[in-house]
């Protein structure tokens, strides 16, 4: 899983079943179980290059989704005037 | 999360929960709001009424239990019923009709073969954001529950009132789409697919 080279001459380079394969890919990105997901996903990953490629690209897209998405910061007093709110309203 | 069992909590216990369970996920939650709405003032008053309704229903939640996706669950709907009915900029995308042009759950997964991760890995904020941002606000939606706040399918559905399966296939294709904007930036940047082969 931690091999990143793009190509690797041990790889099928077409895919048997792609949408079978993307699935379970993105399931187990996104943190699903799936039974013996860690032995497919190996498999996958060392002897199938768009396989290789499609989970190396998925998981680029979620890691800087989650790290590169600019925040928004809370604005002053939100936190408060919502306090005063269910204050006011009790 | 379930609305159906009822409790009575003291005055002393409801202010544990919003205090303890509720506030802590404030930033999330505005965060959320601006996301959907895009202007401070709306998602100040998305959160504030997301606020007042969870207060106001706070017999309905199960004190321990998930109170990030119940708070979410409510924003959305607060958002569905109320802005997005008041907004004069329609949505661009109806995502029921691109739902049942793509035939529902059965989504064919194809390859993208032509963006590649490292020239993912090496795009700006600015420019995830901005991707993300001009997604249409369903697809919108499921990446920021999944990819920003880190919800499960399962959460998902509950939050989105939607089954699993349609959790799984909206997410692929909001990917996809998001997917095909940052292709044209790393396009643009010089990334082509010829000169990354090396």
């Amino acid at each position: 899983m931690e091999n990143n080279d793009a190509s690797s001459p041990e790889r099928k380079l077409q895919c048997s079943d792609v949408s079978k394969c993307f699935q379970l890919l993105e399931r187990i990105l996104d943190g699903e179980h799936v039974e013996g997901g860690n032995e497919m996903l190996q498999e996958k990953l060392d002897k199938c290059q768009p396989c290789f490629a499609h989970f190396h690209l998925e998981q680029a897209i979620r890691e800087v989704l989650k790290t590169k998405c600019t925040k928004q910061p809370l604005p002053d007093k939100l936190a408060e005037s919502i306090r005063q709110m269910i204050q006011d309203a009790r | 999360m379930s609305e159906v069992q009822r409790r009575k909590y003291s005055q002393e216990e409801r202010s544990t929960i919003f205090d303890g369970e509720f506030m802590p996920h404030i930033d999330s939650m505005y965060n959320f709001a601006f996301r959907l709405t895009f202007d401070e003032d709306d998602a100040k008053d998305l959160v504030q009424d997301t606020y007042m309704k969870a207060f106001r229903f706070i017999n309905s939640f199960e004190q321990g239990t998930n109170a990030k996706a119940w708070l979410f669950r409510i924003l959305k709907n607060s958002f569905i019923n109320d802005y997005r009915k008041k907004s004069k900029k329609p949505a661009t995308v109806d995502y029921q009709e691109v739902e049942t042009f793509y035939n529902s759950d059965d989504v064919d997964y194809q390859s993208t073969s032509d963006l590649r991760a490292e020239s993912v890995r090496d795009m700006l904020g600015d420019e995830i954001s901005n991707a993300l941002n001009g997604l249409a606000v369903d697809f919108r939606t499921v990446i920021i529950l999944a990819d920003l706040e880190g919800f499960t399918y399962e959460e998902m559905a509950k939050i989105l009132d939607i089954p699993i399966g349609t959790v799984r296939s909206r997410l692929h294709r909001a990917r996809n789409l998001l997917k095909d904007t940052l292709k044209g930036y790393a396009q643009s940047m010089g990334y082509g697919r010829d000169e990354e082969e090396d």
